[in-house]
């Protein structure tokens, strides 16, 4: 997961090292996304998420689509 | 038995990568849990095949606790008076979510190198210029978490 200045950034990146273009999320969507995703990592009690429950945390910040489905074949 | 360790030697890992900034080694570990070096090295292991952390390819030596990253990378969070390293933009972000902690995130365009920073605040990202980019999709994460 990479940080660009802009869209045409990604553009630029993908062409020049042959990568297929992904999803892109803004900055206040990642900061959501890792807030949800790590914000509990110290707690005695953590546990890796089901894939229930990141689907669920995904679809909960309006992550959907094949590209966020943890099932998919792709 | 071994899980109880496991999660012993998670918190522990944790503990001090977040104390110091570093990550400790298999035998650092072992002497803060005054615990035979080979239990540790078996119990990372185990937390690796679980995916909680991820081990170098050949010393071993843990390479990220995800968010945390045990080597210098392009994303880097400033705490206080520590720097963390993420292994990408999110991880680095996860760092901050983590620590619950005001930070900067220094880091540049992946495309360009132009310098970029992203600041948080009481838990609020303020204002900043960028687009993330995810270039594999989410069920493939796992396949090779260190390109991801």
């Amino acid at each position: 997961m990479l940080l660009f200045r802009g869209e045409e950034h990604i553009d630029r990146w993908c062409t020049q090292w042959n990568q297929p273009r992904g999803a892109t999320l803004t900055i206040d969507q990642a900061w959501q996304l890792a807030e949800a995703w790590y914000g509990n990592k110290l707690d005695p009690d953590w546990r890796r998420a089901t894939v229930d429950e990141t689907e669920r945390l995904l679809s909960k910040l309006g992550l959907t689509g094949s590209f966020w489905n943890l099932r998919a074949q792709v | 038995m071994t899980e109880h360790f496991d999660t012993r030697v998670r918190l522990e890992l944790y503990r001090e990568f977040v104390r110091t900034a570093h990550a400790p080694t298999t035998e650092g570990l072992a002497g803060l849990m005054q615990a035979p070096t080979d239990d540790i090295r078996a119990a990372l292991e185990r937390l690796a095949a679980a995916k909680v952390i991820v081990l170098q390819p050949e010393s071993r030596e843990i390479l990220m606790a995800n968010p945390l990253c045990a080597v210098p990378a392009p994303y880097r969070v400033r705490v206080e008076d520590r720097s963390y390293f993420g292994s990408c933009v999110w991880d680095a972000l996860g760092v901050i979510a983590m620590l619950q902690s005001d930070a900067v995130l220094d880091t540049s365009c992946a495309c360009c190198g132009e310098a970029m920073s992203i600041s948080v605040s009481g838990g609020q990202v303020a204002p900043a210029h960028g687009t993330i980019h995810f270039g594999i999709p989410a069920k493939r994460w796992w396949e090779n978490i260190v390109f991801t």
